[in-house]
C-alpha cells in the first residue's frame, strides 16, 4: 500500500492522536522484533490502520507502554502492545506489500533504474519468506492480487478491473477480522474491498501525470480519454483531477456504508476520522492543492 | 431484547427530543435507500428495524406520539412488463454472478435500456462504480422517462459529488467563512430585523 489512509490530524482528539502514534510505534517494534531492524523501513500509515482496526474490532485491551524510541535512542515513545495477532498480521502484510512492491519495480524498470529494487530484494525475500511462514493464506493473497494486478495491466483494462486485485487483497483481509461472525463477514469484506479500491484509484490518479509523461500505463489515460497527451494542463488538467475525484467520492460512499455496519470497538472516533475525513484530505491535498509539485515552504504559507 | 436506550445510544432520563433526535440521527445513518443497490443491504435493514424496534418501544413506553419510518426503496424489484425477470430475481436473491452470465449471454441486438440498468446494477453491487455509473447513464439516454432507472443514476451521481465520502471541492469544510457568506449573513440579519419593524442596514 502507499500510506495514503491516515487520520486528520486537527480533527483528532489529543488522546485519539497519542493512541494511534502509539499503534505505529508498537507496529514498528514488532517489525523489528520479528523480521530484523530492516524492516522497519517497510512501515507505512497504511499497515497501521490495519493493526488498529484488527486491535479495536478484536476487542483487545491495550496496556501503554513507554520506552526509548528504536529510531532515534534520544526520543521517548509511547508503545501500545496488546494480546493477540493483530500487529503480527499488520506487520506480515507491511513486508508482504513491500516485497510485492519491490518485485513490481524490478519488472516494470530497466536494468539499471531497477539497481535499488534489486538490492533491497535480496533483504525483503527472507523477510517474505518468513511472513509466509507465519500467514501462509496472507502471503497467497498478495500473490494472487500481484499477478491479477499485472495481468489486468496487460490487458490494459480500466479502472474498475485494475482496482480489483487490490480491493479483493484488502476484501480478504478485513473479511477474516469478522472471525467466526458469519453475519458480520459482508460488511467487513465489504470495507476491504472498497477501502481497497480507494487507496488503488487514488495511487493512481496521483501517478496519472507522471505515467503521461513516461508514457507507462494507467488505467484512467483511457479512460479519460488522454491518449498521446504528454502533459496535462489548464482546462484539460483541472477535468481529469476532478474525474478522478469523482470515482474516488464515489468508493468512499461505499466504504462509508460498510464502516456504519462493523462493530469497530474502541478506536471507531479513530477509524471514522480516517475513513470521513482523511481519505478526503489526500484528496484534497493531491488532487487539488498539487502538493507533490510544491516545496515544503510553498504549502507553509497556504 | 436488547436495552432500547442502548440501541439509539441515549441514556433512559434522556428527554422525548433527545430520543428523537438520536433515532433520526441512526435512521438517517442506516437508512435503507443508501444501501439500495449493495450487498449490504440486509444488515442495514437489520440494524434499520432494530432501530425501528427501539424507538417504537420507547415511544410506548412513554405514551407519546411516534413519528414511523417509512422509506421508498429504489432497488431492483419484479417487474409484471419485464424482459429480464429471470436476472431481476437473480439479483434480488444476491446471486449477482449468474446474473451477470445470463446478462452477458443477451445478444448485443436484443440490449436494451432495460439491459444496461440491470447490467450497471450489477456491476454497482460488485464495486465497479465507474462503469455502473455508464451503464446507468445509458439506460436513462435509451429510456429518459424511466423513474427506475434515473433513480439508480442520480443515486451513483450523488456519491461520486462528494457528499456521503470522499472529497467535495465545493464545499467549505470545517465550518469556514468567508466575504461572501458574512455580507449574506448581513443581508439576511437585516431582513430578520425589518420584519420585526427594526433595520440593520439602513440603505437597504
Amino acid at each position: 500500500m502507499f500510506g495514503y489512509v491516515r487520520p486528520l490530524k486537527p480533527e483528532l482528539l489529543v488522546r485519539e492522536y497519542s493512541q494511534y502514534k502509539a499503534v505505529y510505534c508498537q507496529l514498528c517494534r514488532v517489525l523489528g522484533q520479528e523480521y530484523g531492524p530492516l524492516a522497519r523501513f517497510a512501515l507505512s500509515y497504511d499497515c497501521a490502520f490495519y493493526a488498529m482496526a484488527a486491535l479495536s474490532v478484536s476487542g483487545a485491551k491495550p496496556q501503554e507502554d513507554r520506552a526509548r524510541c528504536v529510531m532515534n535512542p534520544f526520543k521517548a515513545c509511547t508503545y501500545l502492545p496488546a494480546p493477540g495477532d493483530s500487529y503480527q498480521k499488520a506487520s506480515a502484510l507491511c513486508v508482504l506489500l513491500t516485497y510485492h512492491k519491490l518485485r513490481d519495480n524490478l519488472l516494470d524498470q530497466g536494468f539499471f533504474r531497477s539497481l535499488g529494487s534489486r538490492l533491497l530484494l535480496v533483504f525483503a525475500r527472507p523477510m517474505a519468506k518468513k511472513a509466509e511462514k507465519r500467514f501462509p493464506w496472507l502471503a497467497a493473497a498478495a500473490q494472487k492480487a500481484m499477478e491479477a494486478q499485472r495481468q489486468a495491466e496487460l490487458e490494459l483494462a480500466g479502472p474498475d478491473q485494475c482496482a480489483q486485485p487490490t480491493a479483493q487483497l484488502l476484501e480478504q483481509v478485513f473479511g477474516q477480522l469478522a472471525g467466526c461472525n458469519e453475519k458480520l463477514r459482508p460488511a467487513f469484506e465489504s470495507f476491504g474491498y472498497f477501502l481497497g479500491r480507494w487507496v488503488y484509484l487514488m495511487d493512481a490518479a496521483d501517478d496519472l501525470a507522471q505515467d503521461l509523461a513516461e508514457g507507462s500505463f494507467n488505467p484512467f489515460i483511457a479512460r479519460l480519454g488522454l491518449e498521446g497527451t504528454k502533459k496535462l494542463e489548464g482546462e484539460q488538467r483541472r477535468q481529469a483531477e476532478e474525474s478522478c475525484n469523482a470515482a474516488l467520492n464515489a468508493t468512499a460512499a461505499r466504504l462509508v456504508l460498510a464502516m456504519n455496519l462493523i462493530p469497530l470497538g474502541d478506536f471507531r472516533p479513530i477509524i471514522e476520522n480516517v475513513v470521513t475525513k482523511g481519505l478526503p484530505e489526500v484528496q484534497r491535498e493531491i488532487l487539488f492543492l498539487h502538493v507533490k509539485n510544491k516545496t515544503r515552504r510553498e504549502l507553509k504559507k497556504e | 431484547m436488547t436495552d432500547p436506550y442502548k440501541v439509539l445510544g441515549v441514556s433512559s432520563s434522556a428527554t422525548d427530543e433527545e430520543v428523537k433526535d438520536a433515532y433520526r440521527k441512526l435512521a438517517k445513518k442506516y437508512h435503507p435507500d443508501q444501501y439500495a443497490e449493495s450487498p449490504l443491504k440486509e444488515l442495514a435493514d437489520e440494524k434499520m428495524k432494530e432501530i425501528n424496534e427501539a424507538y417504537d418501544t420507547i415511544t410506548a413506553q412513554r405514551k407519546s406520539g411516534s413519528s414511523y419510518y417509512g422509506g421508498a426503496q429504489n432497488s431492483v424489484n419484479y417487474h409484471s412488463n419485464s424482459g429480464f425477470s429471470d436476472v431481476r430475481s437473480l439479483i434480488m436473491s444476491g446471486r449477482i454472478a449468474d446474473a451477470e452470465q445470463l446478462l452477458n449471454g443477451v445478444p448485443a441486438d436484443r440490449r436494451n435500456a432495460e439491459w444496461y440498468f440491470l447490467k450497471g446494477s450489477v456491476l454497482y453491487r460488485r464495486g465497479w462504480l465507474e462503469e455502473a455509473k455508464d451503464h446507468f447513464s445509458r439506460a436513462c439516454q435509451l429510456d429518459p422517462g424511466n423513474g427506475e432507472y434515473s433513480a439508480a443514476l442520480n443515486q451513483a451521481m450523488s456519491q461520486r459529488g462528494g457528499m456521503y465520502g470522499g472529497y467535495n471541492p465545493n464545499r467549505a469544510m470545517g465550518g469556514e467563512c468567508n466575504t461572501c457568506d458574512m455580507c449574506s449573513g448581513l443581508l439576511m440579519a437585516d431582513c430578520c430585523c425589518e420584519c420585526l419593524g427594526g433595520d440593520l442596514i439602513r440603505c437597504c
